[in-house]
């Protein structure tokens, strides 16, 4: 009814703390963007933001260790009519990190080709592709909110 | 992801991507970029055809374009779509590497 707040709750996501297993995610954020007419530009900050946060609690989180869950809930929020939000919580059990506070590696510019490091751009790529982004720390748990408007 | 080379006029080097740069993706090509951008002066990166760039999938361009111009050779970057151009700027490496849309000036840059 118009006016009313859904919110709409997706079958879990469930990894287990292998790189391969991101191949996972692919067709979930697929079944989803049909559902909920995710336009292309916001797939595309989503598949980058959660290869990103996924890919840093495999491989800093759980230091590349297997056998660990990666769970990825996704809801929305808001009448379809409306605009309204797609949130991606991203839980796991790894020690402490806050990809919202952690310090950048490098700067926005880096200065010359020398100062260019191979790697360490993704929480800058994720920061700046998602909406929104929220931390906190359960116990035993990082909980990741990564948020993204959606037009009306 | 599909990676293909083409020798251009002026001696630079056409390295041009397909597909996805997700980690998979990146994975896939990081061997053949690094042995073309060995052996390349004047390498033009055509990205017009790469639907996704994650940070996995720049670190696979960045590597083998930081050793062409530390040889002291030139990189251009071209014609990503928006979104991936959104990456580069994001990330900062628009900058670095020139990013042309336009044939012609992408060539230019290299003179």
């Amino acid at each position: 009814m118009p006016g009313e707040d859904t919110v709409m709750h997706a079958p879990r996501l469930t990894l287990q703390s292998r790189l391969d297993d991101l191949a996972l995610v692919r067709p979930w954020v697929a079944a989803l963007a049909a559902e909920h007419a995710i336009p292309e530009d916001t797939q595309f900050a989503i598949h980058l933001c959660l290869e990103e946060a996924l890919s840093n609690v495999i491989r800093h989180g759980y230091r590349g260790e297997p056998n660990h869950a990666v769970t990825v809930d996704c809801t929305v929020s808001g009448a379809p009519d409306q605009a309204h939000e797609l949130a991606f919580v991203v839980e796991d059990q790894a020690p402490p990190f806050d990809p919202t506070t952690s310090p950048l590696e490098e700067p926005a510019v880096p200065a010359s080709i020398d100062d260019l490091r191979p790697g360490g751009r993704g929480i800058r790529l994720l920061r700046g592709f998602a909406g929104s982004l929220a931390y906190q720390r359960l116990e035993g748990s990082n909980r990741l909110t990564i948020g993204f408007a959606m037009p009306g | 992801m599909q990676i293909s080379t083409e020798e251009m006029d002026g001696g630079v080097t056409k390295v041009a991507l397909d597909g996805r740069m997700d980690i998979e993706g990146a994975a896939v090509v990081d061997l053949k970029m690094n042995l073309i951008a060995g052996g390349a002066r004047k390498l033009l990166i055509d990205l017009q055809k790469v639907s996704f760039l994650g940070s996995m999938g720049l670190r696979s361009i960045v590597i083998p374009a930081r050793a062409v111009r530390s040889r002291g050779g030139k990189v251009v970057l071209f014609a990503p779509t928006e979104m991936v151009a959104t990456v580069l700027k994001t990330s900062g490496i628009d900058s670095l590497f020139p990013v042309h849309h336009d044939l012609a000036a992408a060539m230019a840059a290299f003179e």
